[in-house]
């Protein structure tokens, strides 16, 4: 950690160096500011949602040097020094990624709110898994909520991105 | 026509905003921060029923740029959030603010500053003092204490439905069997907690909600404000979910007020504790029904006796209740019926509409019952139904709209052989301590308002434009569940206009015609419908048009323009016409439905019960529907399976306790079980499509009627697993483990 104090205005403020969606990135965070809103209110980053703020719903979902985490429980300062993905570091040269076409083409989105936070559980299983079973799916994403779509089609989607992948042979 | 032939009909368009929202590019109200506009925090009470003595802002108000407003500054006006309609006769209890807090969660100040943290700090720094006064948390004993939590004292307010001769159905009956059952208060848990945006402009005050009855926001700021409707612009805005719990007004008539009073921009948003303390809930309802059956098990009639808790206000809930005891003649024959709610306040949070609007509680009372009812009586739970359940365009007794062609009992002898029922009727035991056994519950919904006491009419606008395309101003509040891509459908098959051309409003009182709402389950029966009527009409426009435009007579043949057997492009001929003729193509309809048939749904479920720790596994299940005609199949689906995970919920985890003091023993998702990928089965859906007449192209209700009989037949399939009786919702792991330890005594 090469952490930098600051002080602006009595409130202590910490300097941090991250890497969001590809890109270096340094921010001056307060001690007890949340990745989540650093990347929303800092980075503008507004498809990492917040559903309940305590680490419970999924909805603010990102990838965290390859493990899916909870943006809203991650204290800001430790994000220093690491590397984050949230949905709109996906798309490649204005190509959507096949996880998300494939939620598309699943029907795998209703209201929309869990999607982000969705798909990057889903891409975090599928970077270190490729052939998920169903089973491995459904344990992936039991730590995102999603009220409208009974995680079915959410599920099929998962599985079209790993066939469309095609690492698996099943 | 012939099914097969529809172009978009039942077809899987793509919904028209999932690639924004797969995107993360789909702007909710909180991601779109408006520039200028102050955050309101709300000071929400500790207590659950206590009169403020002193409320001291002097300390948050030197903050620099905070503004507050008190329940001092409110006006005294009390309004019903769950009215849409003037002369809705709800009674009206709510303030913008209160004095006197009737639940953990209810509003005293509104304290606002230029950022939410500072809005938030500011807001926990006013001191409030409270006279605590005795929580009110028992429906039983809420109406003997109604005084000490409302000034107005009443106790309750009760209803009910009445018809045939019960006391001879009772009296000449072989059979008199009754159960009580009881339901719990749910939280909704749309993702999206709930937000408002209000922003004066000039004499117009402009309100931005996710909603689902833009005019009915419109007419509860009216009441409060004291403008016309006209000046009250409410615009429908991107919904992160809602099942009911943004239907009722909630913060949208506190947020116009301050914006309106401080001449600025407000924006309100919550947290989750928030939007579970202080917003709405399903209510919990305890429910008697006994039924009288001769020998054969015919039902001769029906009571109910039930009392609903509303909450600290009354709200919508007891629209719910009456909601309730009118499809309680709708599903089976019953000669003769007395349905008698109550409903009562408590110092809990509110309740209000919630999907399905009581119907998932009627018939969990019923379908409980009758399975139990069953039992002790030696019937088959199937050929009893079978035997009593309504068949196509059987009047309801009650006065309610004609039955139409219901399908329900092909739903229950299709997917009883689907689901094998009678080879899996018998619960099996394995490993000594697991228990597994099937499940099924029947039910019905409605599709609109036609022959209730409220009014039901859409009414749209189509125009054709000039490189043919078309778009489609229509009321609609899109809640998730595609409904503007299911119109595009309708709009399509009609015009022949290809559906990636069209567009279609949501609903913006200032430029969109009047709709009833998104609400009892009428988009599909009655928006859908009109969709069809308006796109018929512009096509009707239309060849009469090119008619005189070219001398000859055009017709509309296979989604085309036709002349003298030469096909005609559609965007060429509207640009002529408006050319040369000096006539735009656009036609404006209103549709008043005169039917409201019934949707039904039978639902099956395998679980296995685990004895000893009381864990219910929902192994298998089969939800079969009588929908008419699916317009996008997919999207059917999609609500199926979501209306079972929050029915799998209701039965067996989610509940908002609260203690004897009223404190809420639930305020996020931590203590709050809602069901997860891990525990939602892969159900099989089949659906009955047999074109409803009305609906366009037959098709009727889906989002509502799909949770409605799922917590019946999960607890129904538990019972017959352990040979209990359970009937308190949710049945969770300690009552299983309970009842499992009764079993064969
Ligand atoms: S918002 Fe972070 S888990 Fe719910
Ligand atoms: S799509 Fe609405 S919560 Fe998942």
């Amino acid at each position: 950690m090469h952490i930098r104090l600051a002080m602006i205005v009595g409130v202590m403020f910490l300097k941090i160096e991250l890497k969001i969606n590809g890109k270096f990135r340094t921010a001056e965070v307060s001690a007890s500011e949340r990745l989540i809103d650093v990347l929303r209110q800092k980075f503008g980053l507004v498809s990492v949602k917040e559903g309940c703020g305590a680490g419970e719903c999924g909805a603010c979902t990102v990838i965290m040097d390859g493990e899916a985490v909870c943006s809203c429980v991650v204290p800001a300062f430790q994000a220093d020094g690491h590397d984050i993905l949230t949905v709109e570091g996906l798309e490649e040269n204005g190509e959507l990624d096949v996880i998300q076409q494939s939620f598309i083409d699943c029907d795998a989105v209703q209201c929309g709110f869990c999607t982000p936070g969705m798909i990057m559980s889903a891409k975090a299983l599928l970077m270190k898994n490729p052939c998920p079973s169903r089973e491995e799916i459904r344990t992936a994403l039991a730590g995102n909520i999603c009220r409208c779509t009974g995680y079915v089609q959410i599920i099929d989607a998962v599985e079209t991105t790993a066939a469309r992948i095609g690492v698996c042979r099943r | 026509m012939d099914k097969r032939s529809y172009k978009y009909i039942g077809r899987n368009v793509t919904r028209f905003d999932a690639v924004d929202k797969v995107r993360g590019r789909f702007p909710y109200l909180a991601d779109e921060p408006f520039p200028n506009a102050l955050f309101g925090a709300v000071l929400f009470s500790p207590h659950a029923n206590a009169v403020v003595k002193k409320i001291d802002v002097s300390e948050a108000s030197r903050i620099e740029g905070v503004e507050i407003l008190t329940y001092l500054d409110a006006p005294n006006a009390r309004y019903n959030g769950s009215e849409w309609f003037p002369g809705q006769d709800d009674y009206p209890d709510e303030t913008v603010l209160t004095g006197h807090a009737r639940h953990v969660g209810d509003r005293i100040a509104l304290v606002m500053a230029d950022t939410e943290e500072k809005a938030r700090k500011a807001r926990d720094l006013v001191r409030v003092e409270y006279e605590i006064l005795p929580a009110v948390t028992l429906p039983e004993t809420a109406a003997d204490m109604a005084g000490m939590l409302h000034e107005d004292g009443v106790k309750s307010f009760d209803g009910s439905i009445c018809y045939g001769d019960l006391e001879k159905a009772f009296s000449s009956a072989a059979y008199i069997e009754s159960d009580t059952v009881t339901t719990p208060k749910i939280h909704h848990a749309a993702m999206e907690t709930h937000s408002v945006l209000a922003i004066p402009r000039g004499d117009v005050l402009e309100v931005r909600t996710p909603c689902q009855i833009t005019f009915g926001v419109q007419y509860s700021i009216a009441q409060v404000l004291d403008m016309p409707l006209s000046k009250i612009r409410v615009i429908k805005a991107n919904m992160g979910g809602t099942f009911g719990g943004k239907q009722e007004v909630v913060f949208e008539v506190l947020c116009a007020w301050a914006a309106n009073r401080l001449k600025r921009p407000v924006f309100i948003n919550t947290t989750r504790e928030e939007t579970i303390l202080s917003t709405r809930t399903r209510a919990a309802v305890k429910g008697k029904v006994e039924t009288a059956l001769d020998a054969d098990g015919t039902i001769l009639g029906r009571s109910f006796e039930l009392i609903v808790d509303a909450g600290a206000y009354l709200t919508g809930t007891k629209k719910v209740m009456m909601a309730m005891g009118k499809k309680a003649s709708r599903l089976y024959r019953i000669p003769a019926l007395s349905y008698k709610g109550s409903v009562v306040r408590t110092s809990t949070t509110p309740a209000g509409a919630c999907r399905g609007y009581g119907s998932p509680q009627i018939h969990t009372i019923t379908e409980i019952h009758t399975d139990l009812m069953c039992r002790r009586l030696g019937f088959d739970p199937v050929q009893f139904r079978l035997k009593n359940l309504l068949g196509e365009f059987e009047e309801d007794p009650s006065g309610g709209a004609n039955i139409g062609k219901a399908r329900v009992i092909e739903c229950l002898s299709r997917g009883a052989a689907a689901f094998g029922w009678e080879e899996n009727k018998a619960p099996k035991v394995s490993g000594g301590r697991f228990f597994t056994a099937t499940g099924f519950a029947c039910c019905t919904h409605g599709n609109g308002y036609y022959k209730t006491k409220y009014h039901d009419f859409s009414n749209m606008s189509l125009r054709l434009l000039e490189d043919g395309s078309a778009i489609l101003r229509a009321s609609i509040h899109e809640l998730g569940s595609g409904a503007t891509t299911a119109l595009a459908q309708i709009v399509g098959e009609v015009t022949g206009i290809d559906v990636s051309k069209i567009t279609v409003t949501e609903a913006d009182t200032q430029f969109t015609s009047y709709d009833s709402g998104c609400q009892a389950s009428r988009v599909i029966y009655v928006c859908g419908e009109c969709a069809r009527l308006v796109s018929e009409a512009a096509v009707k426009m239309l060849t009469q048009e090119a008619s005189k435009l070219l001398d000859r007579p055009v017709r509309f043949y296979e989604g085309g323009l036709v002349c003298e057997g030469k096909k005609l492009d559609l965007g060429a001929a509207v640009r002529e016409i408006m050319e040369k003729r000096r006539v735009s193509i656009e036609v404006n309809f209103e549709h008043r439905p005169e039917s409201n048939p019934a949707s039904f749904g039978v639902h099956f479920a395998e679980v296995t019960v685990d004895k000893l720790t009381g864990l219910v596994k929902v192994n298998r299940y089969l939800a079969i529907h009588d929908i008419g005609q699916a317009i996008n199949e997919s999207f059917v689906r999609g609500q199926i399976y979501g209306g079972i995970q929050m029915g799998i919920g209701m039965a067996l985890s989610e509940e908002l306790p609260f203690d004897s003091m009223g404190i809420p023993r639930v305020r996020n998702f931590d203590k709050y079980h809602l069901v997860n990928a891990p525990d939602m089965p892969d159900p099989e859906i089949i659906l009955i499509e047999d074109n409803e007449p009305g609906g366009p192209f037959g098709a009727k209700s889906i989002g509502e009627i799909s949770t409605v009989p799922v917590s019946a037949a999960i607890v129904n399939a538990v019972n017959r697993a352990l040979g209990s009786s359970l009937t308190d919702l949710p049945l969770t792991p300690a009552k299983v483990v309970e009842a499992a330890r009764n079993m064969g005594e």
